[in-house]
């Protein structure tokens, strides 16, 4: 049962830290990406390969896969330059396509549909540590920067391009660098998350990083509260234990658990937007439609 | 016009531009005098707008130039023209809706895209205050911009440009709206920036608001500027003001 429960507060701490910085790009700069889980991808091979050929030292990995989760994303950044809104998710849809491709053919680093197994556990100066404690160091970490920078000059430069982008310009603001910045950080948020996930789970395979998982982040974000601190992560914790909890009722014959858990499950989604469409924690006033 | 150009910090020669078949803008010159307020006056489609997107590189030019204080500015962004001093008002304003007043305004002092900013926060701060206090806005500092009210918004407007600290202005409609006390507190706004020597021009349908704070007239139509010169000038011409009431008879006369 501990372990049980440790397992999923790992993973809800993953998910927190993908939810969290999703919620950046999305929330603050109002570039709306369905390929979070493309550097989620990233990470999780780059965290793996460093554990597998150089260090188990979990602080390498992470920085490794920010690194190149952050250097790459400038892939997403640059459509997001250009086009706004569902130009921009159809934009980043074509990524999580090509990057899925890329993830299952390119066997050398990803090791194919087969994967990568048998990962290290981590160890810092030869002593085994948990992934738990480094993810939520990690969510912690990036908490407390997001909110620094949401009550700062570059929050406050993000929202003002995602309200009024040509606005911000006439201000002298150079919009592109905003942005780039904005999505670089988001993405090398989700490479640690990945490398953490690739820890944790000690084997990573591309059926990780799907579109699915690109819009479970997303759905995470929404049910939350776009542009709340602390709204993504209330909707990690909801979205991985709501399932876990469903199959705990016992009335439900064990061979139905999984439809009726959809079923329940997307009701649950579907009343919450109409009832508080800005998400749990979300200023009720902006997801309403006005028309 | 030379005489005026040496004392203008924005000169713009031969400034032309087309959509598909329609020459928006052909062959505009203008220069901006520091410390005078230029109103571009002409009927809808005149080109007055574009002729600010022009200058401020939200339009590419198709021909002619423009500088500022001798540099040009053709083929700049419109954040690097911004950064020589130009600020902008937008007819359809271009709030930031879903921030308070005071972060609209202090984002109108802020340029860095970076995670920080250089300079003086406290000096940024103090602008913001200042150009809330001007505006009338220091009681709705904690407001959302989507919630003020029609008036407030123009405002809002006018107070990211005064936080800005330009001394090149160009106003599209910024009073176009407003009841007669908000004009003349709004005609005050203009009056004390004309007097710390701002550079402002005016695009304005309102003739009382034209009369009442233009040094000069640039009269606009069909892309062309067909006279430029003081408001009594302008407005007594009797052609001017049958192009601009929508009579063209005396075209089809010629």
């Amino acid at each position: 049962m501990i372990a049980y429960f440790s397992n999923l507060a790992t993973l809800v701490a993953i998910f927190g830290i993908l939810a969290v910085t999703l919620n950046f790009m999305v929330g603050f700069a109002g570039i709306f990406s369905v390929a979070h889980a493309v550097f989620f991808g990233l990470g999780a091979y780059a965290g793996a390969q460093i554990a597998l050929t150089v260090t188990p030292n979990p602080f390498l990995a992470c920085a490794v896969a920010a690194g190149i989760a952050g250097v790459l994303s400038l892939c997403l950044a640059l459509p997001a330059l250009r086009v706004r809104g569902e130009y921009f998710v159809a934009a980043s849809l074509g990524l999580q396509m090509v990057a899925l491709t890329l993830f299952s053919e390119v066997k050398s680093l990803t090791g194919g549909i087969g994967g990568l197994t048998n990962i290290p556990r981590p160890q810092v100066f030869d002593v085994e540590v948990g992934v738990l404690p480094l993810a939520l160091l990690a969510l912690g970490v990036l908490l407390w920067a997001i909110h620094a920078m949401a009550n700062g000059s570059f929050g406050r430069t993000l929202k003002a391009i995602r309200d009024a982008e040509s606005a911000a310009e006439a201000l002298g603001k150079p919009v592109a660098v905003a942005k780039a910045l904005a999505v670089a950080f988001a993405c090398a948020g989700a490479g640690v998350a990945g490398a953490l996930f690739a820890l944790h789970m000690s084997f990573v395979n591309v059926e990780s990083f799907t579109l699915d998982q690109s819009v479970l982040v997303m759905a995470m974000v929404i049910v939350g509260g776009t542009g709340t601190l602390f709204g993504p992560l209330v909707g990690a914790v909801l979205l991985l234990s709501l399932p876990s909890a469903l199959s705990f009722l016992t009335f439900i014959p064990p061979t139905e658990v999984g439809s009726v858990q959809q079923i329940i499950y997307g009701l649950a989604m579907t009343l919450l937007m109409v009832f508080r469409p800005a998400g749990l924690l979300g200023d009720q006033n902006k997801g309403k439609s006005h028309a | 016009m030379t005489q005026l150009a040496n004392n203008a910090p924005l000169t713009c020669e031969g400034l032309a531009r087309s959509f598909g078949g329609v020459k928006a803008v052909q062959g505009v010159s203008l220069a901006l005098p520091a410390g005078a307020v230029t109103a571009l006056v002409g009927p809808n489609g005149a080109g007055k707008t574009t002729v600010f997107n022009l200058i401020t590189g939200n339009l590419k030019a198709d021909e002619g130039t423009a500088q500022i204080r001798g540099r040009p500015i053709i083929g700049l962004k419109p954040w690097q023209v911004a950064r020589l001093g130009v600020a902008r008002s937008f007819q359809d304003l271009r709030l930031f809706t879903q921030m308070n007043v005071r972060d609209n305004v202090l984002a109108a002092t802020e340029r860095g895209a970076w995670f920080w900013q250089g300079g003086d926060r406290r000096a940024r701060l103090a602008a913001a205050e200042a150009a809330m206090e001007a505006t009338g806005l220091t009681a709705l500092a904690e407001a959302r911009a989507v919630d003020l009210a029609y008036a407030e918004r123009k405002f809002l407007s006018m107070a990211r440009i005064l936080a800005a600290g330009a001394d090149i202005w160009l106003l599209d409609e910024p009073a176009s709206g407003l009841d007669l006390s908000s004009r003349l507190r709004f005609g005050q706004l203009l009056r004390d920036a004309r007097a710390r020597g701002v550079a402002i021009c005016l695009i304005e349908h309102n003739l009382d608001v034209v009369v009442d704070l233009a040094d000069r007239i640039a009269f606009l139509d069909r892309g062309l500027v067909l006279a430029e010169g003081a408001p009594r000038e302008i407005m007594t011409d009797p052609k001017l003001a049958a192009i601009y009431f929508g009579d063209r008879s005396h075209e089809a006369a010629a």
